[in-house]
């Protein structure tokens, strides 16, 4: 059995071909990434500063922070990666045809990349 | 003439195979599980997004959402919202490790362990979200 087969019947008991690994090990691997950056999130958003950021002034003073800002644009684009990779699997798990998977794929990119466009734009919009 | 596409049967029947979860093993259920939250959370960060998008409006719109989500209601949504947060990753980290073909035979186990850290992850935050 090679890996990919073992990787496809593992992860998936719905899968009926084998299929490219690539976008399964990204899923993963960017799942791993936001179990440590949202708990980054969290607690800098509820215990670093005392009571959690309640207040316009709080958040837009938390955000400021270069670090944090950095942090939230890498929260902000690996959470949006590992999301379209999930509706996408959850999509062809649905068995389309290759014509509809490619469909399926263009348009969870263009959401992806419009949804961190716009969160790139609001978190400079709301620190500047 | 092949269009290399599966016959409209075949396709019919993956996709009822996907709800079909009776009688079949837990790690199928968790399976679903693990979809089910994970389109929730889906759901969540464009309404998590819709509600930051009130930061570029000013304090004053974005103070007031502040002050109506503190209430019961919402507060019992955000015990809801680290319940299938806890769930999805700690499921899809028992996903992942069974996946790349590591403790393939204790993957039962540790689907136990990861519902019981859920539990008690979610009982955490709801303690901490109320006592607040």
């Amino acid at each position: 059995m090679t890996t990919d087969t073992r990787m496809t019947e593992a992860a998936s008991p719905f899968a009926t071909r084998e299929r490219s690994s690539t976008a399964w090990l990204w899923q993963a691997a960017s799942g791993v990434a936001l179990l440590v950056l949202l708990t980054v999130h969290m607690v800098a958003h509820h215990f670093v500063v005392e009571g959690g950021l309640r207040t316009y002034a709080e958040v837009v003073d938390y955000l400021r922070s270069p670090v944090i800002f950095v942090v939230e644009h890498l929260f902000l684009a690996t959470v949006t990666l590992h999301a379209m990779l999930g509706v996408r699997a959850v999509l062809f798990d649905l068995g389309p045809t290759p014509a509809i998977e490619r469909r399926i794929t263009r348009w969870v990119t263009g959401v992806g990349v419009a949804t961190v466009v716009y969160g790139v734009w609001l978190l400079w919009a709301v620190v500047r | 003439m092949s269009t290399g596409a599966p016959p409209r049967s075949s396709r019919l029947r993956a996709t009822s195979r996907w709800v079909a979860v009776r009688h079949r093993g837990s790690g199928t259920w968790a399976y679903v599980a693990n979809r089910i939250t994970g389109l929730a959370l889906v759901g969540y960060l464009y309404i998590h997004l819709a509600v930051l998008s009130l930061l570029a409006r000013g304090p004053g719109s974005y103070d007031r959402f502040v002050d109506v989500m503190r209430s019961p209601v919402f507060l019992a949504l955000d015990v809801v919202l680290v319940a299938g947060w806890v769930i999805h990753a700690l499921n899809g980290l028992r996903l992942t490790v069974v996946g790349l073909g590591f403790g393939v035979r204790a993957q039962r186990t540790m689907l136990i362990v990861a519902a019981v850290a859920g539990v008690v992850a979610t009982v955490t935050a709801a303690v901490l979200l109320f006592g607040d």
